[in-house]
């Protein structure tokens, strides 16, 4: 919150004010601050989707809390609710329609907060933190997918307090996304496992990462058909894998490329390598974004195989990233995400932009 | 039919009318054309030759004058492809390697695999990358690394500093900064030693499983021990937890390092067993294990472990107490060992093995991971 008093008159809704003669280095984009943001690190950040009218960001912090701001269409944005954990909360997700959103927490439970009736009920209980919360909807079913440190997965029917169902994993989840019929969990130790929801979830695949260091982030993408078809996984290492699940050609059409990393001209000197924090792909053009330690963000075309933009360098890492449901606007979130290992500051800001369209972005 | 040098390189202008060979990427099966260095080859063809792409849904090189970010125009690697796309940011780092193995597309040599390695620490040291990764040299991993991710860390800390003990989150992360140091470098300056052992590693995953295994129902060891043990620590509740272990247990410090080594096991427990047959203390016998050189870090002693059970063919057993001259005690206690399950049993080993211990000298790559039989020593 001191954040707002620091800062030489930033707060929300400037834009370009003043001048760009002074850098400043915590919004250098120019884009809205969200007022109210959380008092520790953002872990996670969520659009509501397209079933229900406006633009709701939530976002889960490391202050144990949950926020919700209405996001307007001048780019305003307007604290509305709030609930907490006993524990920081990992992740985020919402219901298909817009009226519920799921939280997983390091104290072990998911809960559910039906937005309407601002109440929360916890739905689901793990014996480690949970990392990674989403919702599946398919025909038949519906159900809350939670995978946590304990090695589980674990499918929840929200008005039971027993799983669905119990998947085990060789290692700690790490990260997840689903897009149905598709689900990727990548865990530690390089484990990479593909899981199909239709009927119900089963593994389908485990894959042999194609990156060399510790995963961090994965995210679905789909074809020109709205079918999930690949994902994008993106490790501490500065480096984004792309990879299809069934390509004509795996090897010309899986490939890896490096990103937030200093020095790009200069190979002499030693180039400093961020770690990759999120991935997220736009909803309509398919251009991934991801945002790294270095505090930048970047837009890449997967398929041209060519970035797109990168921002200005913010003074604090990015640690999540997400488009609205249209791709209208892009938010991202400042905070200290622990590459160094130890305490600092960890006041959070989270940050929503115009997202450039494709053809403006093209330099 | 001759290969077609140019194609190899990505420019061969005849494309399928050329009359020379240009081979298929079928081996690539499970190479996912991510950061081999071969890659360049292919992967320079496709953005230099559109007309051999039968797909033609890639965009065509023009496009990519566009695109004027330098972090690819230095991506140029093995060819000079002014696109820069990034299927070659990957190979800057292998640029010098890949002119070399273009001819040897289907399997990477150990050496080009060590020298990945080398190269791979250096960077790592030098760019302030998270330290607590695992760390894989594609297909195989390594052992020796933890696996911790940020979160984790700083869960950690959270509790600490809620319950008012930051002291040991402080401790452990400095010992989990040591072990990665000293991992990092030991595999950077690649001792013949480390050499073996990695190599070994690489050729036979299965170890690598074992290891793994090991690690999980061996939870009760130290973090310096056995990447995989800490790192079920961790899923089991805390760092509080891997330190206590550490501080309570010094005794099994040591002889974890042989547990790494399945194989290796009885050689471990039975040198510390029996000091008087010869072996000296723990601290002693763990430095001479040592191949070649000083081996001041206890990885590398552990790493030193699994080949110098084959080493002890060539020299005379720790302690020293029976020097060479001195068959008939080296036999007693060679005996006296035996019964300790030291040496295998001629029936224990496959017939490789028994040729490899039989022979002059060990051919590397097969250097047997069971200890030798008894009355195969050579002192």
């Amino acid at each position: 919150m001191s954040l707002f008093g620091a800062n030489t008159g930033f707060g929300s809704g400037g834009t370009g004010v003043f001048g760009t003669t002074t850098t400043d280095s915590h919004n250098p984009m120019k884009d809205v601050e969200v007022t109210s943001p959380p008092d520790d690190s953002i872990s996670c950040l969520a659009f509501s989707p397209p079933t229900m009218p406006g633009n709701f960001l939530i976002g889960g912090s490391w202050a144990n809390d949950v926020r919700c701001w209405e996001v307007q269409d001048n780019g305003q944005t307007v604290p509305k609710a709030q609930q907490m954990h006993t524990g920081p909360v990992l992740d985020v997700c919402w219901s298909d329609d817009g009226s519920k959103v799921f939280t997983a927490s390091c104290d072990k439970t998911a809960k559910m907060w039906d937005l309407n009736s601002n109440q929360t009920i916890q739905i689901a209980q793990h014996e480690g933190p949970i990392r990674t919360i989403h919702w599946i909807k398919a025909p038949n079913y519906s159900c809350v997918m939670t995978g946590s440190w304990d090695k589980t997965l674990k499918f929840w029917d929200t008005r039971s307090p027993n799983p669905m169902m119990s998947l085990q994993m060789p290692e700690r989840c790490f990260c997840a996304d689903v897009v149905y019929p598709m689900a990727v969990v990548a865990t530690a130790e390089r484990g990479l496992i593909v899981y199909q929801l239709e009927n119900q979830p089963s593994e389908f695949r485990r894959i042999e990462s194609p990156l060399k260091h510790q995963h961090r982030c994965v995210a679905i993408f789909k074809d020109k058909q709205s079918k999930p078809t690949g994902f994008a996984l993106g490790s501490i290492e500065g480096r984004v894998a792309i990879h299809y699940i069934n390509p004509p050609n795996p090897a010309k059409d899986n490939f890896t490329f490096k990103c937030h990393r200093s020095n790009g001209t200069n190979t002499a000197t030693p180039q400093d390598i961020y770690a990759v924090n999120a991935i997220s792909f736009h909803p309509v053009h398919g251009t991934l974004a991801t945002v790294g330690s270095d505090g930048r963000f970047s837009f890449w075309d997967k398929d041209a195989r060519t970035k797109l933009k990168t921002s200005e360098q913010l003074d604090q890492p990015i640690t999540a990233c997400c488009f609205n449901n249209n791709g209208n606007i892009f938010a991202y979130a400042s905070s200290y995400d622990w590459s160094k290992v130890q305490s600092q500051y960890t006041s959070g800001s989270v940050i929503s932009g115009k997202s450039p369209s494709p053809a403006a972005v093209v330099h | 039919m001759t290969v077609c040098n140019f194609f190899l390189q990505g420019r061969c202008r005849y494309g399928e009318k050329c009359w020379n060979e240009h081979p298929r990427d079928e081996r690539g099966g499970d190479y996912r054309g991510t950061q081999q260095p071969s890659r360049g080859g292919y992967g320079n063809r496709v953005w230099i030759n559109p007309s051999q792409r039968t797909g033609g849904d890639y965009v065509q090189p023009s496009s990519f004058s566009r695109d004027g970010d330098n972090d690819w125009s230095r991506g140029g690697g093995g060819a000079d492809v002014k696109s820069s796309d990034f299927s070659f940011s990957g190979q800057n780092r292998f640029s010098a390697l890949a002119s070399h193995s273009h001819s040897d597309k289907d399997v990477q040599s150990p050496t080009d695999d060590v020298d990945t390695i080398q190269k791979d620490m250096e960077i790592w040291q030098t760019s302030g990358q998270w330290p607590f990764s695992c760390y894989s040299v594609l297909p195989g991993k390594l052992s020796g690394f933890v696996e911790v991710s940020p979160e984790e860390l700083r869960l950690e800390y959270y509790t600490g500093r809620a319950s008012g003990d930051l002291q040991a989150y402080m401790n452990s992360v400095q010992q989990l900064a040591d072990q990665w140091r000293s991992r990092v470098q030991e595999l950077r300056t690649m001792s013949s030693s480390t050499r073996i052992s990695v190599i070994s590693e690489l050729n036979d995953p299965s170890s690598q499983t074992s290891t793994h295994e090991f690690g999980s129902s061996a939870s009760g060891f130290g973090t310096t021990s056995s990447s995989s043990s800490s790192s079920s620590g961790f899923g089991a509740g805390g760092l509080f937890w891997i330190q206590s272990e550490i501080l309570g247990n010094g005794t099994n410090y040591i002889s974890d390092f042989f547990l790494i080594y399945p194989h290796a096991s009885g050689f471990g427990s039975g040198a510390f067993a029996q000091p008087p047959s010869g072996f000296s203390a723990p601290a002693a016998s763990a430095a001479s294990f040592s191949f070649a050189g000083p081996a001041a870090d206890n990885k590398s002693s552990a790493a030193a472990a699994s080949s110098s059970v084959s080493a002890f063919s060539f020299k005379p057993p720790p302690g020293g107490s029976s020097g060479p001259a001195d068959g008939g005690g080296f036999g007693q206690s060679s005996t006296r060992a035996a019964d300790t399950g030291l040496f295998s049993a001629h029936s224990d080993l496959t017939a490789e093995e028994l040729k490899e211990f039989t022979a002059k000298r060990f051919t590397l790559g097969q250097i047997p991971l069971k200890p030798p039989p008894a009355d195969l020593l050579v002192v």
